[in-house]
């Protein structure tokens, strides 16, 4: 995943709820929805860093309008951290009509519940 | 024979269930919806159930149904048919916004779980906004 484009319209931040701590090294992809084909493209994958966030996940450019889906490994990183979860990954897909605004797509994530929000 | 009886056997003979004609009233997992952007039970809202095949990894369809005046949806499993597997719940909650006249930033939202003991009794509500949603496990 490059990140020479710092300024992603997208951006995401990830947080372990239940140990209350970053959810750091978490690996996640966004993908893009082919409306023609109805099947999902993925864009980027990326690992969350020490501070739970993935810059560069999209450049300007790239971010047109369209349904969109942000998997998150979550089962993985649960079990990196010698845990079982109830979830084995969180899928969160979304719109977007306007790609000039930004978006901001957290994930507050404990082992047995999730949240997640429209920021900007 | 009619039409819609052939449909309800083979319905029946394919394994895919609406919630209403599931004869158990305690379904082993249960779910309610929360309308939190406007404080109301999430009512009449589309949703279905699916259990992964491991062999395929492909997603069977197990039960559809709509949500109550009380954002609930009973019946939705069998404890015969409630095996250990993952599971995933897909609620249409673009469908609800937009029965209510307002737009929202998620089309639907699917909540995969994993169940490994059966034994016990797993509750997977949604608290949901137009933009944002939370769930739990609940028991």
């Amino acid at each position: 995943m490059s990140s020479t484009l710092p300024n992603s319209p997208l951006t995401t931040f990830v947080l372990n709820t239940g140990d209350g701590v970053p959810g750091a090294r978490m690996a996640l992809s966004l993908h893009r929805l082919d409306s023609l084909l109805v099947i999902w493209n993925l864009v980027t994958v990326g690992t969350t860093d020490e501070d739970g966030r993935c810059p560069g996940l999209i450049t300007t450019k790239a971010f047109t309008p369209g349904m969109y889906k942000m998997r998150f490994e979550t089962g993985q990183y649960w079990e990196s951290l010698g845990h079982n979860s109830f979830y084995p990954y969180v899928e969160i897909v979304f719109t977007i009509t306007n790609p000039n605004e930004r978006f901001h797509l957290p994930l507050l994530l404990s082992r047995f519940s999730y949240s997640t929000y429209r920021g900007s | 024979m009619s039409t819609s009886r052939l449909q309800h056997i083979k319905d029946h003979l394919l394994g895919e269930y609406t919630c209403a004609e599931m004869a158990a009233p305690y379904s082993p997992l249960t779910t309610h919806v929360l309308n939190t952007g406007m404080g109301v039970p999430g009512a009449h809202m589309a949703l279905s159930l699916h259990r992964m095949d491991p062999s395929t990894s492909l997603w069977n369809l197990l039960t559809t149904g709509t949500t109550n005046d009380d954002g609930r949806c009973p019946g939705l499993i069998t404890r015969e048919t409630f095996t250990p597997a993952v599971y995933k719940m897909r609620f249409e909650t673009g469908q609800y916004w937009e029965s209510l006249g307002e737009t929202s930033f998620y089309p639907y939202v699917e909540i995969v779980f994993t169940i490994t003991d059966h034994s016990q009794k797993f509750h997977v509500p949604l608290l949901c906004s137009r933009f944002s949603y939370t769930t739990y496990r609940g028991s």
